[in-house]
Formats: structure tokens, C-alpha cells, sequence
């Protein structure tokens, strides 16, 4: 009981956050701190259920996902815009895949709810910060931004999930769908304390306050409506209605790990799940809460609640959560803490492995994690050889550091630094072309003298190269210069090429200005 | 032909500027007419040095593997001025030692971080600890990291080291050429 209202709670808080990002991302991170700290303050309470304190943060935590979609019905009890439906539905999905952190691409799942005409605008929003993140963001940042992107994640549109939209619709504001919310609570929750339905059953009274600021969520949250007629289904009594809804309701939050249909056991892994949220500063609540998870799940729900409240209540203080990696058990795998903490570490790892076989030529055939590290030893150790020969190179076909490595130093050194202004730089050009010029017709002792000059002229020029660091390199074109000496061809300085070749006395007017 | 406008404080063109200027001293240094091959190996290594050292430098601390890098050299200068017996050396020896305490309980500590999360690692990775330790040696700063930060730092490193090369494979090309 107090674990299905917790469930559903969080589930609350998902679909908080979702709406809270369809409204605005901005507008909505506010909604959703608010919520989550009511919902934090929520769970403060380990004996939440017994008192009626929690109401209020619940009121404004199910308001908040209530009002959203119930924003824009307000006053109409009839939703039949499907497409809402399969937002809602969508935008749930999306949440429940946000912390799948290795296995769904956002791109692809884009798709889905920008398939809906009438939240396209709303999608819209979100498919920008969708695109961009990949899925080392996606581990890497921390839950706020996660809950702050809700929609990032977009997850293919689960027949359960409309369900579960379906059942938070059924929490709007509106009166009449609250008697139906009410008695859709007592089924779905199974609450032997009339409490929890009083608290979902206030909770949804409260949506006045909220309902401006989720306006615009709530005309994708019309569909949800349509789901009334199904909500109140199970006032009816309906056994079967009961368990298949108290069985999809916890898994509401719970598909938000894996797009199964919501089980007995699938109570267990959220309170795991949201364990695993805050791992580093909570990791001894979470190791509580995976502890109190790990006995069956028909173990004290109570423990399993205040763990759970302790473990929202780290994860939502007041302020933000932050770096919090949100991990959730996966369906089939081990959900105790080291295992979850060694999945994190796992992902990261391979991900950082992946973006190394793109640093390493050639590594897209090798799989495995052993040849892998193979394959970037041996790169590493033939880059450090090649730097170690190439050193040994300048040290012995070196024999000249005249007025073209100068010439080249000083071109450099511009490069770095920013650039002359285009005053100066004729003056400087012109000086390294007649020095260079001059250089290989004179033959070897000219060029000491020339490059005496040049260097005087070359001491110049850093000091005022140094006088102007921020300047965009203005360069003169070079698109005089041929592509005479194929081996500088691919050299990241064309002027370096225009030195060179003025030095290796291919008198060429070009980059004097 | 394209004029391409690099971004001025870019890693390449600040290790280039750096690398460059090193050069000119080292080979100002000594006359390159001369090439016996004991001046020329001195010269490969100041390279070597010099290269490694703008690397880093152009890294700045931002990394652990350039911090190490220029830790190591440092502390190699360091106990060169004083096995050559300068006067300066006394201050180095002093400062040699309060850099070795600090990072010897910097590694202590470090291996001690070290084991723990390698015994954590293990569990995951039982058969990468060997690369993983050869991963290691080769990466500058390599001992005190866990296997994720180590591939980090390999990624960075990787990028880094192949900036180098190709800056000093067009050089050398350059001075081939006269």
C-alpha cells in the first residue's frame, strides 16, 4: 500500500517532471524543484502513511502531473484527441528511458512523439536538447539535468505506458474525474489505510494553483482523459481491473527502467531504482534501501518506504540534486547496489572505450575489451616511438637553422598568438621575403648576415605580435602560391607553405600583402 | 588554395610555437655542423625533452598525464643541476624532497586508491588488469588512476601525442627539404 502510493509517487514526480518540461524547460525545472521538494519533504516522514502531513507536498506533487494535463481540459470532461494520449504516453516513455544510459539512442526515439501533431509544439522543444545529447551525456550527466530534460529520452510508446498515462490522467483536477481518481486509487494502490486515497484524493484538489503554470502540457494530456471512462472501470470492483491497474501503476515508475509490463516484483526494483539514483552521497541509503529491497518483496514495505523516503529525500533536498548518475535496474539483472554501482562503472567504461576505437585507427574490427586495450597499447607505444624518431630526425637532418626556420618560427609564432595588424604585416612580409630571397642566391654566407637581419626584423615582429595576442590571423591569400612542394601540401600553415617556398627561392611575390 | 585561419590557442599551435622556439634555442645552442654522435644524441634528447615538455606545457595542468609529465621532468632537471653539484643544488635537494614526500604519499596514497578500486575493478575485469597495467606505464601518471580515468587520460593522451607527430613530422619535413 504505502509502497504503491510511493510508486505511484514517483511515477508522480516522472510525470511532474515530464509536464514541467512540456510547458517550458525553463518554467518547467521550476515546477519540477517544486515538486520534488514537496515530494522530498513527502517522504521525510518515514510513517508517511500514517499522517496526513504528507498531503500537501503530495497534493502539490500530483498536482503538478495533474495539472498539466488537466490545464488544458479544464472544465471539458471529454478528450478524444488520441494523439494527446500517445504524448502522454510518449512523454512517460521518454522519462522511463532517461536513465537507460547505454542502450537507446535519443535520435531514434525522437521519432515517436514528434509523430503527434498536436504536441508537435511542444516536442518541439525538447527534440533540439534531444539531438545533441548522446549517450555518454546521457550517463554522465547528473539527475537534475536528466529530470530537467524529461522528454530527452523518448521511449517507443508502450501500450502499457498508455495504461499507465491513462491512470495518471486519471489524477487531473477535475471533480469528476477526481471521484473516478479516488476510486481508481482504492483499487490501483490497494490501500488497506484510507489515507493514501484521501492524500492522491486531495492531492488532486489542489491543481489550482498549478493549473496556470501547466497549461500547455495539458493538451497533450487530454487523451489521458479519454482514459477516464477506463479509470472508472475499476470502480467498479473489478478484481482483475484492480491488479492489472495496481500492477501497472507502480510499474509506471518502474517502466522507467524497462518497457515491461509492471509486476509484483517490478515494486521492487524502483525502490532499488530510485536507490541507485543517488550513489554518491546516498550510496549508505542506498545501500539501506537496496538491503531492505533485497528480502522479498513482501518484506516490510514500510522499511522499503522510509528507505525509499530517505532515499528521495537525499536525492531532493531543497535544492537540486546535482551529479547524481540515475541508474535504474534493468529487467533480468541483478539490482543490489554493488552490482548497479558496477554496471555504472561498466557503461562508463565501454563508452570510454568506444571513443577511444575512434581515437585509434583500425580498431573497428577488434571487439572485445582485452584486444581493444591491446590495440591502444600498441598505438600508444608506436605514437611514442614515432615522436622519439622524429626527435632524433630534427636532431640529425637538422643542420641549418637559418632565416626559413626563423622565417617559420616568426609565421608560427604569429599564427599562435593572433595576428599583426594588416599594417604591419606587409612590412613583415616583405621583410622575410627579401630576406628569404635574397638567401639562397647568395649562397651559405650571405645567409648568416641575411639572417641576422631577419631576425632583427623577426625580434620586431613578436613583440608586436604579442601587442596584438586576440587578433583573428589576417593573412595575406596565398592562393599564389603553387602547390610547388607537394610535402608541405597538407601542412596546417598555408602561410608556412608561402615561407618555405619564398625560401626555397621561388621568387613569389605573393604574401607580401 | 584555401587559406585555413587555425584557431590561434589551439593545442596544435601552441605546442607548435612552443616546440619551435625550443628548437631554435637547442640549435642555437650548438652549431649542428658538428655531429659527432654523442652531440647529436644530446641534441635528440633535449628535443625529446623539449617536445615532450611544450606538449605538456601547452596542456597545462589541466591533465593528469601532462601534470605528470612535467613533474617528471622537472624533478629530472632538478636532479641534474644537483648531481652536478651547483650551488643551487642544495635548494633543489630541498625542494626535490618536498616534491618526492608529497608525491610519495601523493602515490602512496594513490596506490592505495589504486588496489581498492582495482579490487573493485576485478570483479568487472578480470582479464584486463594486465593491459590495463601496461596501459599504465605507458600513460605518464598512469599508477594512480582507475581503469576509467586511465582510458580518459588515454584518449587525451592519444590526442595529444598524434598533434605531436604530425607538428613534428611536418618540421622535420621542412628542414629535410633544404
Amino acid at each position: 500500500m504505502e509502497k504503491d502510493q510511493v510508486f505511484m509517487g514517483e511515477g508522480l514526480n516522472r510525470a511532474a517532471a515530464v509536464q514541467a518540461g512540456w510547458n517550458s524547460c525553463s518554467f518547467g525545472m521550476e515546477m519540477e524543484t517544486d515538486e520534488l521538494n514537496c515530494v522530498g519533504s513527502c517522504f521525510l516522514n518515514p510513517k508517511w502513511h500514517n499522517s496526513m502531513d504528507q498531503s500537501d507536498p503530495f497534493e502539490s506533487a500530483l498536482s503538478s502531473m495533474v495539472c498539466s494535463p488537466a490545464a488544458s481540459n479544464a472544465g471539458s470532461t471529454n478528450f478524444p484527441a488520441s494523439g494527446d494520449n500517445t504524448m502522454m504516453t510518449d512523454l512517460i516513455g521518454k522519462l522511463g528511458n532517461i536513465c537507460n544510459t547505454g542502450d537507446i539512442s535519443p535520435q531514434s526515439l525522437i521519432k515517436p512523439p514528434n509523430t503527434n501533431n498536436n504536441c508537435s509544439s511542444n516536442t518541439s522543444c525538447y527534440t533540439s536538447p534531444l539531438d545533441s545529447p548522446t549517450k555518454l551525456n546521457l550517463s554522465i550527466m547528473g539527475g537534475n539535468q536528466i529530470l530537467k530534460h524529461p522528454s530527452l529520452v523518448p521511449v517507443s510508446a508502450d501500450p502499457v505506458f498508455a495504461e499507465r498515462a491513462a491512470r495518471f490522467s486519471c489524477f487531473n483536477g477535475l471533480n469528476a474525474q477526481l471521484g473516478v481518481t479516488e476510486a481508481e486509487f482504492v483499487q490501483l494502490t490497494r490501500v488497506s489505510t484510507n489515507q493514501s486515497i484521501m492524500v492522491t484524493g486531495s492531492q488532486v484538489h489542489v491543481p489550482d494553483s498549478n493549473k496556470n503554470t501547466l497549461q500547455d502540457g495539458n493538451s497533450c494530456s487530454d487523451k489521458r482523459n479519454s482514459r477516464l471512462s477506463r479509470c472508472s472501470s475499476p470502480e467498479n470492483g473489478d478484481s482483475k481491473d484492480e491488479s492489472s491497474i495496481s500492477e501497472q501503476i507502480p510499474g509506471v515508475g518502474s517502466s522507467i527502467k524497462a518497457q515491461n509490463d509492471a509486476n509484483a516484483r517490478k515494486r521492487k526494483s524502483m525502490p532499488r531504482g530510485k536507490a541507485k539514483e543517488t550513489p554518491s552521497p546516498a550510496a549508505a541509503d542506498a545501500k539501506i534501501a537496496e538491503e531492505n529491497d533485497e528480502s522479498t518483496a513482501k518484506r516490510s514495505k514500510q522499511q522499503n518506504d522510509s528507505a525509499k523516503a530517505e532515499n528521495k529525500e537525499n536525492p531532493k533536498p531543497p535544492e537540486p540534486p546535482k551529479d547524481y548518475i540515475h541508474v535504474r535496474a534493468r529487467r533480468g539483472q541483478a539490482t543490489d547496489s554493488h552490482s548497479l554501482a558496477e554496471r555504472v562503472r561498466r557503461e562508463k567504461i565501454s563508452e570510454r572505450m568506444k571513443f577511444l576505437q575512434d581515437l585509434v585507427p583500425g580498431c573497428n574490427k577488434v571487439t572485445g575489451k582485452a584486444l581493444m586495450l591491446d590495440e591502444i597499447i600498441n598505438y600508444v607505444q608506436s605514437l611514442q616511438r614515432q615522436v622519439e624518431f622524429l626527435s632524433m630526425k630534427l636532431a640529425t637532418v637538422n643542420p641549418r637553422m637559418n632565416a626559413n626556420t626563423e622565417a617559420l618560427l616568426s609565421k608560427d609564432m604569429f599564427r599562435s598568438r593572433g595576428s599583426l595588424p594588416h599594417s604591419h604585416y606587409p612590412m613583415d612580409s616583405s621583410a622575410l621575403a627579401f630576406g628569404l630571397r635574397y638567401q639562397p642566391q647568395q649562397g651559405l654566407p650571405m645567409n648568416n648576415g641575411i639572417s641576422n637581419d631577419t631576425q632583427i626584423q623577426f625580434s620586431m615582429n613578436p613583440a608586436n605580435a604579442a601587442l596584438h595576442k586576440t587578433q583573428g590571423l589576417q593573412l595575406p591569400p596565398v592562393d599564389g602560391i603553387s602547390d610547388a612542394n607537394p610535402q608541405i601540401g597538407s601542412f596546417w600553415d598555408d602561410d608556412l607553405q608561402s615561407i618555405v617556398q619564398m625560401g626555397f627561392g621561388q621568387n613569389q611575390p605573393q604574401s607580401c600583402q | 588554395m584555401d587559406s585555413q585561419h587555425l584557431n590561434p590557442s589551439s593545442l596544435k599551435s601552441r605546442f607548435t610555437a612552443r616546440f619551435l622556439r625550443a628548437l631554435i634555442k637547442i640549435n642555437a645552442q650548438k652549431p649542428i655542423s658538428s655531429s659527432s654522435p654523442r652531440d647529436i644524441f644530446q641534441r635528440y634528447q633535449r628535443i625529446k625533452v623539449a617536445a615532450d615538455k611544450s606538449m605538456a606545457y601547452s596542456v597545462r595542468s589541466r591533465r593528469t598525464w601532462s601534470r605528470a609529465t612535467l613533474w617528471k621532468l622537472r624533478s629530472r632537471s632538478r636532479r641534474r643541476l644537483a648531481s652536478s653539484g651547483r650551488r643551487s643544488s642544495i635548494k633543489t635537494r630541498t625542494t626535490t624532497t618536498t616534491t618526492t614526500t608529497t608525491t610519495s604519499t601523493n602515490h602512496r596514497a594513490a596506490i592505495v586508491e589504486k588496489t581498492s578500486h582495482e579490487k573493485e575493478n576485478k570483479e568487472d575485469h578480470v582479464g584486463l588488469a594486465v593491459q590495463a597495467e601496461e596501459l599504465r606505464e605507458l600513460v605518464p601518471g598512469g599508477e594512480s588512476m582507475d581503469l576509467c580515468n586511465l582510458l580518459d587520460e588515454t584518449a587525451h593522451y592519444i590526442k595529444c601525442l598524434t598533434t605531436q607527430v604530425q607538428v613534428m613530422k611536418k618540421i622535420a619535413n621542412l628542414y629535410s627539404l633544404e
